[in-house]
């Protein structure tokens, strides 16, 4: 497995993602600049210049053709994927920490942040899916987190719910169409971030990552928690991934403390869980500052990662991978011959 | 990038500016791979050139036509203008990495592998009781206080059907003073272990040795009475000569006695050896 390293961002990756077909990868990092390259060989597309501040976050839509992002600038943006144009632009009181389009790109949410005198909202905006229609100013829904302010959000299957994670390490769950916390449960360690929600490509489940070492694979429906992934090290990230039932984890210790301890000891590492059995089967390493964003490829044929040392390092998984079968799953798949 | 492949000779380029690194090249080769030429300056100012041949396959894949489509977009923003394929200053390969799933895969292996080294070097480098030939130290030893020091070099230990004279018995574990030991029912304090001082009623001490002396020539001298446990002539640690007197230990006393005897007054080299107990067997 030869990963191919990105070097167009000057500063840490905040988020990368792969387009639904896999072919596009979006990266955006604190140097303000969103970049757009192709899976298969790395090369840069473009880049969608227009944000002032860090970016933080970023989203395509289901057919590729727009893209979210949001920022330390307090505007959450819109552009045409294929030709980097500004489409709209929001503003709003405090930065935007995630964006995330529906599963059919209709919806697009953002989660504010919370600071002085603003609590923590999430947001949620109709999105007309063409490029050249004008997109409304107004927000159809806006939920105010009283209690402890969203780090992440989604949209659930169908986008009947809206999950969200939050900084005293519960998640909670939302009526997407009314905004009412329907309810909240702690999940992680009280206190610990969650860092990160991603989907399973259904959207019946998700995995959370979070400060507390941890990553859980939650039910949407009753929030439930169904696997637990324990490791050493705070997580940034944590990914699901089709075709083999494995999780991805990224993390690494606090980027303040980087610099008083080697490599090694900072566990830069993606960390490949069993999906089911909980155990880990393998680690990458590769990055030398914390992993602060693993995505999967939409078809489980890569994943790449966003690190805090300004790189993006995309994986193809070669033949190895894809052959590893637990004792048990290979005599269940010799029985089913 | 787009460079012919017959450039001009770089002596003149480097002429003009010495400071300035030479452009990056590419130049294709005639078996279809390219030979790309990069330079960069190192942190310690050193300039340096990497030569990288690579070879170029053409894979088809059958793609989304949304996905075929997608590849022939324009670039834009800073990519603007660029041409096809992946870039030299945003793009590079890592080396390769082996990731292999495994069942049961150790956490941190190689971390742990210098410590494990460690203690696997402990455990190589062999403990072993003199007691009871475990695998610990004599000190540890559970039998420490039942059993004697087993040595199968020296049964100087092996008590006799009386005390020895100044022996360390192991009767009770009070302490003796030394003057008092040895004496019949006075019991043992027990034994400090230096192997040295465990013979010291068996050795000999031989003066007036040639500077040219051996241990191996002592040893073969002196074995002729009996087994000898050890030898130990004194040098000098600057010219490596004999200081002129060496401790010969026996295994056993009586042997230690006659070679004392006979060997007193032996002639050796161009010298004569004095020999005599290092120690009074009466402790006085």
């Amino acid at each position: 497995m030869r990963p191919i390293l990105l070097s167009g961002h000057e500063r840490a990756l905040t988020q990368v993602k792969y387009n639904p077909d896999g072919d596009i990868i979006f990266s955006v990092s604190k140097d303000h600049v969103v970049c757009a390259w192709y899976s298969h060989n790395g090369e840069r597309l473009g880049t969608y210049h227009g944000h002032q501040g860090a970016l933080w976050t970023v989203d395509v839509d289901p057919t590729s053709t727009l893209l979210a992002t949001g920022g330390a600038d307090n505007t959450m943006r819109l552009w045409e994927v294929k030709t980097g144009k500004l489409l709209k632009t929001w503003d709003f009181p405090t930065s935007i920490k995630r964006v995330e389009f529906s599963a059919d790109g209709t919806l697009l949410l953002g989660v504010t942040e919370k600071r002085s005198g603003h609590l923590g909202t999430i947001v949620v905006y109709e999105i007309n899916p063409d490029p050249e229609a004008k997109q409304s100013d107004e927000h159809v829904l806006r939920i105010v987190c009283e209690d402890s302010k969203p780090t992440v959000a989604g949209f659930s299957y169908c986008a009947y719910y809206i999950i969200a994670g939050h900084e005293d390490g519960s998640v909670s769950q939302y009526d997407a169409k009314s905004g009412e916390l329907l309810f909240n449960r702690e999940v992680h360690e009280a206190d610990m971030q969650i860092t990160d929600l991603q989907w399973a490509p259904d959207r019946t489940y998700f995995i959370t990552a979070s400060k507390d070492k941890t990553a859980k694979i939650v039910t949407t429906d009753a929030l439930e928690v169904m696997k637990e992934f324990v490791t050493d090290t705070p997580l940034n990230s944590a990914a699901i991934t089709p075709v083999k039932d494995f999780v991805i984890l990224g993390g690494g210790q606090d980027a303040m403390s980087v610099t008083t301890t080697g490599a090694r000891q900072g566990k830069f590492e993606a960390r490949f869980w069993h999906k089911i059995f909980q155990e880990e089967v393998g680690r990458v390493r590769g990055h030398f500052g914390p992993l602060n964003y693993v995505a999967v490829h939409p078809q489980g044929t890569g994943y790449c990662s966003g690190g805090e040392d300004g790189y993006v390092r995309v994986h193809h998984f070669d033949k190895p991978y894809f052959d590893f079968l637990y004792e048990v799953e290979r005599e269940h798949a010799q029985a089913n011959l | 990038m787009s460079r012919p492949a017959g450039r001009t000779d770089w002596a003149e380029e480097e002429d003009e500016e010495i400071q300035a690194l030479p452009q990056n090249s590419v130049v294709k080769n005639k078996d279809g791979t390219e030979t790309f030429i990069t330079y960069s300056t190192r942190e310690d100012g050193k300039k340096i050139k990497t030569t990288r041949r690579i070879k170029k396959t053409v894979i088809k894949q059958i793609v989304n036509p949304r996905v075929a489509e997608r590849k022939h977009w324009e670039k834009f923003g800073s990519e603007k203008g660029r041409p096809l394929g992946p870039q030299t200053d945003t793009v590079s390969v890592a080396e390769n990495i082996v990731f292999r799933p495994s069942a049961n895969w150790k956490a941190n292996a190689d971390d742990k592998n210098e410590e494990e080294k460690k203690k696997a070097d402990l455990k190589q480098s062999k403990v072993k009781c003199r007691i009871c030939n475990g695998d610990h130290y004599t000190m540890k030893c559970p039998f420490k206080d039942t059993m004697g020091v087993a040595d199968d070099a020296t049964p100087a230990e092996m008590p006799d059907d009386a005390p020895q004279p100044g022996g360390t018995g192991m009767g009770s574990g009070s302490y003796v003073p030394p003057h008092l030991r040895g004496r019949p029912g006075g019991g043992g304090g027990e034994k400090m272990g230096g192997k040295y001082e465990r013979d010291d009623l068996a050795t000999l001490r031989v003066t007036n040795v040639s500077e040219i002396a051996e241990e191996q020539d002592l040893r073969d001298m002196f074995s002729r009475f009996g087994h000898v446990t050890r030898v130990f002539l004194a040098k000098d640690r600057e010219t490596g000569r004999a200081k002129g007197f060496a401790f010969v230990s026996y295994a056993d006393r009586s042997d230690a006695a006659k070679a004392c005897e006979k060997m007193d007054g032996y002639g050796f080299g161009h010298l004569i050896l004095r020999v005599e107990f290092a120690k009074k067997p009466d402790g006085k």
